[in-house]
């Protein structure tokens, strides 16, 4: 079948289920949802239609982007705007079918949003933060099933493929080049320029890879689109390989994803049936495979030259370069490997052309970047924005905020290779040099946003252990430097720590950076160069008061319950504490921590109730003031089961 | 320069390069350069290292094996500043051009490469009275030239606690001294094609290692003890010192 | 220990229906050295650790040293070269999560099962383990429990699915009973 009469069917079977003849349900399945219970609300969901006889379609979506408020679920009614509902469960999604689509109520204290613009409920486009988000590559996330290959072509899928077909590889080249498209995986070099390389590389046959490894921990933006996008990134992909002179492409992704790898492959296959794999591509002389490999699990893998070595059957060791990647990669052969975004992007660039793409962004940085919002901000979750936007419009706009209105100190910006940055960052804007000038990267999208409670030389000590545990050791300076650098910062946040300990961590670090053999090496001092250069006083404090200003570090905080909040006939600590560390003093009749068995664990503190908020955390530990302890047992240790402490 | 060709001796395993390709390489540009003040010739194209080294310029080395294709570089130390470069750069890598200048003691070069030389020393047992490997070992050698002490001041003293492996009547292993230059497991799988040792785990603890941690002599080693030969420190040591003497006597 | 003694044995037993079984997982497989990463995942699909024999007969398959195959083994995360739990605990250490405790997390599984990361419980009920990042921030700290993520996993919740898995149990004897 020619594309013209494939776009044509999928566009006709499209509208047949939006035009208004039925009801339609859509569910958020991609793994937040999941996490949070979709599945058990897609299943109630057709329990109840089934129990109802509701003619009505129902399909999976992928990722909205709201993840804060998952399971989410669309409803759309004829005559309505579709309307979308947020923090949903099994019990509220039989009312929600049985109020709304059965009779008129849309329970609107239950409405996340409409999608629609329309009079009566507000839409998404309402909200503070669409005035500064422009989906692009999330376009289709969350409005399409990620397993029909149809609702992919409908919404303009592949038609940059079979533009791209008639056009020459050069002139594919050239475009992309044009375009300023910059990678999207961290190290943002220029696509165009990669590709142009690698296209007068000799060396047959030449490879496509796509990276999804995604390491970075807090980062989910390259598997939201896997899982609820997977052709654009397909399509990205056969692009690429035309335009470079591939024969065979690989998708690289993380086996901790099992989701996106089920979606990949099924979209592989599909991709298959209608021609836009394999031989002969849509009638042309074009021919290109794409094979799905999972990655076993090494940060390091997402490392270019680690990667390849992994897919050719050895350790994921990098290796010196040059001679380049693009000159001599997989199996010695010419081969471009490209971020799974910055393949998704291909279409579009393709579809629209150069000028559009350069509309957008800053100077220097073209186009959209996609963040994973987490940590202490209100709206956690998937953001497109254009490069430019500043952190305090990304954090405070779109992020709506800190939670629980507790006072901003940093934001980590691009996992375990970017840096903190401090309040007075707030006002830069995201762009690939500006944040590599104020000591931070990219990366690939991860944001984390910190708040009063996290400390500051904790979350050094957290990166370097992440980072150390994933080196592949080849190089002394990483493998060694690393652990030094962690032993030091574990030292610190045990109160061990000495004032020429800072300059031994710094210079290492600056060694470190300069001296690695590969970008893991040269990046994994950033949390700790950045955390020094912005936040050297919660350093002193621990080093010299053995004190945690954020009362995080375990080994500096002690747990207290202060006597006059306590309300005496509350059980709530004592309860739920996981270590029975927590008994009634009997003259005073209120609750005492046991700091000998007390681990920590925080339970006590949440368990107290807010109007009593009896529980502290102290730091120093000494700052606990002496009991005089004459605990008997708790009555629920039992009668006479003799002393309640030991 | 001539004929350079891989050799890989009769075994089930073929030698993991490129197939044993023979290559021919023309006879390339005799090019000169100044290291350290000193003039040299050299074949256009060649490793700052070797170029060094064959004209009696000790650059610190660990890793280096000449016959092998692509440089590890890993071991770090060979640091060298190059006028017009911004930054020090690895002589095992870098090759040479006409008219190159290159300091092997800027002060940069020199700082990665203590740095570096501290953090093995910081992780190496040492113990030189009782080594077998006393006086005939890289890292003292390394540790002379660039001016620092056995001793470690900057940095914890890092201890791994790996059992050490007398299995073979020849030669005792000890990975805890092994500094991971990677010249014995190059010898046993690429120059020998045995393939009794190799590279195991990752990071801190990255070790060479037999399979399933197997003491040598239960592996396929054939004890031939070109491994101990190679091994520039005392991980790889013979048992009996009279037979040390014998194998440099030759 | 008697019954750490009688797993052992049985582990040795097993070892010639290892051989056969991983020969059949790998006819019709390419013997090209590029296969090593898929083949070993699924023979970790099928035994749920990399047995020594069946590395072997992988090494014999491919014609490389069984020390090449001991190299990819031990160095990526995802390969086990002891059998696992009966079920198994994921605590994810992502950026997200650490904020929001993940460390607390995971101390209160090793308090309860009594096993670092990485070990297997001796009762062979539980495997427990670290993950980097599952990609769920939003639901922040997470545990995947037999494939399953839990969301919000603090110690609160470490003892529900606990009991819930003890509850099963005592319901599986009493209906065998």
């Amino acid at each position: 079948m020619k594309f013209e009469e494939i776009r044509k069917l999928a566009q006709s079977r499209w509208q047949e289920i939006w035009n208004d003849q039925m009801p339609v349900i859509l569910v958020g399945t991609a793994t937040c949802g999941r996490a949070a219970g979709a599945l058990e609300v897609l299943q109630a969901i057709k329990d109840t239609v089934k129990k109802q006889s509701l003619s009505c379609l129902i399909y999976e979506v992928g990722c909205m982007g709201h993840c804060y408020a998952e399971p989410l679920v669309i409803l759309r009614k004829p005559g309505y705007p579709s309307i979308c509902y947020g923090h949903v469960n099994p019990v509220l999604v039989e009312n929600l079918i049985n109020n709304f689509l059965l009779n008129d109520d849309p329970c609107l204290e239950f409405v996340l949003g409409a999608i629609e613009e329309n009079d009566f409920i507000p839409s998404f486009s309402d909200f503070p933060r669409s005035k500064y988000e422009k989906r692009i590559l999330l376009k289709n996330c969350g409005q399409i099933n990620p397993e029909e290959i149809e609702h992919y072509i409908a919404n303009g899928g592949y038609e940059s493929l079979a533009k791209t077909l008639r056009m020459k590889p050069e002139e594919i080249v050239s475009e992309v080049k044009g375009s300023k498209l910059r990678g999207l995986g961290g190290a943002g070099f220029p696509a165009g320029e990669k590709w142009d390389l690698c296209r007068h590389s000799e060396g047959k046959p030449k490879y496509l890879i796509c990276n999804g490894d995604e390491g970075d921990p807090g980062a989910f933006m390259d598997r939201a689109i896997l899982e609820s996008d997977p052709h654009s990134v397909i399509e990205g992909m056969v692009i690429a390989g035309y335009a470079i002179g591939a024969r065979h492409g690989y998708i690289y992704v993380r086996a901790e994803y099992p989701l996106a790898v089920q979606r990949v492959q099924n979209a592989i296959h599909q991709a298959e049936e209608y021609k836009f794999l394999e031989e002969n591509i849509l009638g042309s002389n074009f021919s290109f495979d794409i094979k799905l490999f999972q990655g076993s699990g090494a940060f390091v893998c997402g490392e270019a030259t680690a990667l390849i070595a992994s897919i050719e059957g050895k350790p994921g060791i990098p290796r010196h370069r040059p001679p380049r990647v693009a000159v001599q990669g997989l199996f010695g052969k010419p081969t471009i490997l490209n971020n799974a975004k910055t393949l998704a992007y291909v279409p579009h660039i393709i579809k629209n052309g150069a000028d559009w793409f350069l509309q957008m962004g800053t100077e220097r940085s073209k186009g959209t970047a996609v963040f994973a919002l987490a940590g202490k901000v209100v709206n956690t979750g998937l953001v497109e924005v254009p490069m430019g936007t500043t952190l305090r419009q990304l954090i405070f706009d779109v992020g709506g905020g800190l939670s629980k209105g507790k006072r901003f100190k940093a934001v980590q910006i691009g996992g375990p290779s970017g840096g903190c940055l401090p309040e007075s960052a707030l006002d830069i804007p995201i762009d690939f040099d500006s944040l590599q000038e104020s000591g931070a990267m990219m990366g690939s999208g991860g944001m984390v946003v910190l708040d009063e409670d996290d400390c500051m030389v904790e979350v050094a000590r957290y990166f370097l252990d992440f980072t150390q545990k994933e080196s592949c050791g080849k190089c002394t300076l990483c493998r060694l430097g690393t652990k030094q650098m962690l032993d030091i910062l574990e030292d610190i946040t045990k109160g061990r720590g000495k004032m020429e300990d800072l300059e031994t961590l710094q210079e290492l670090a600056e060694d470190i950076k300069q001296g690695s053999l590969c970008g893991l090496g040269r990046t994994a001092p950033n949390p700790v160069l950045t955390t020094l250069r912005y936040f050297r006083e919660e350093y002193e404090v621990h080093i010299k008061e053995a004190r945690c200003p954020a009362l995080m570090c375990q080994t500096l905080i002690a747990y207290y319950i202060i006597p006059e909040k306590c309300a005496r006939g509350c059980d709530a600590c004592v309860g739920t504490c996981t270590v029975e560390a927590i008994s009634t003093d009997k003259k005073r009749r209120i609750k005492v921590i046991d700091q000998e068995k007390c681990v920590k664990c925080n339970t006590c503190l949440a368990a107290c109730p807010p109007q009593y908020d009896a529980v502290i955390k102290l730091s120093p530990p000494d700052k606990v003031p002496p009991s005089k302890n004459t605990s008997i047992p708790s009555p629920l240790m039992g009668e006479g089961e003799g002393g309640g402490e030991k | 320069m001539g004929v350079r060709n891989s050799v890989s001796s009769p075994s089930p395993y073929s030698p993991p390069t490129k197939g044993g390709e023979r290559i021919f390489v023309q006879k390339m540009k005799d090019i000169s350069l100044t290291i350290d003040g000193k003039q040299i010739k050299a074949t256009e194209g060649e490793k700052i290292l070797w170029a060094a080294l064959e004209n009696s310029i000790y650059i610190p080395n660990l890793c280096a094996i000449r016959e092998k294709m692509q440089p590890s570089a890993s071991c770090r130390l060979c640091f060298v500043e190059v006028e017009g470069e911004n930054e020090p750069v690895i002589a095992c890598t870098q090759p040479v051009k006409e008219g190159m200048v290159v300091h092997t003691r800027g002060r940069n070069a020199l700082r990665l490469a203590r740095t570096a030389a501290e953090l093995l020393i910081a992780s190496h047992p040492v113990d030189c009275g009782h080594c077998l490997k006393n006086r005939s070992c890289e890292l003292q050698k390394i540790a002379k030239h660039l001016g620092i002490k056995l001793k470690t001041k900057r940095f914890r003293k890092l201890e791994r606690n790996l059992p050490i492996d007398e299995s073979s009547s020849l030669f005792i292993y000890d990975p805890n001294k092994c500094v991971l230059c990677g010249k014995c497991v190059w010898v046993c799988q690429e120059k020998l094609g045995i393939g009794a040792i190799g590279f195991t785990r990752r990071g801190f603890k990255r070790m060479v290692s037999t399979f399933e941690d197997q003491p040598i002599a239960k592996s396929r080693c054939n004890q031939c003890a070109e491994c101990v030969k190679a091994c520039p420190v005392g991980a790889l040591v013979f048992k009996n010192k009279n037979f040390i003497s014998q194998i440099e006597s030759e | 220990m008697l019954s750490l003694l009688l797993v052992e044995m049985k582990i040795i037993k097993e070892e010639p229906k290892i051989k056969e079984k991983t020969r059949g997982i790998l006819e019709g497989l390419g013997n090209r050295r590029a296969n090593l990463i898929p083949i070993l995942q699924q023979i970790q699909g099928v035994f749920g650790y990399l047995p020594q024999q069946a590395m072997l007969e992988v090494a014999r398959f491919l014609n490389i040293p069984e020390i090449d195959v001991y190299s990819v083994a031990t160095f990526y995360n995802q390969f086990r070269l002891t059998p696992p739990g009966k079920h198994s605990i994921r605590v994810c250490m992502g950026t997200a999560c650490h904020v929001k405790g993940g460390h607390i997390t995971l101390a209160a599984w090793q308090r309860r099962l009594k096993i670092g990361p990485g070990e297997t419980s001796p009762d062979r009920e539980f495997d427990l383990d670290t993950v980097a990042c599952v990609g769920c921030c939003a639901m922040a700290p997470v545990s995947v429990v037999d494939k399953k993520v839990e969301g919000k996993a603090d110690p609160t919740r470490v003892d529900g699915i606990l009991l819930s898995y003890q509850l099963q149990k005592e319901k599986e004897e009493k209906e065998k009973n």
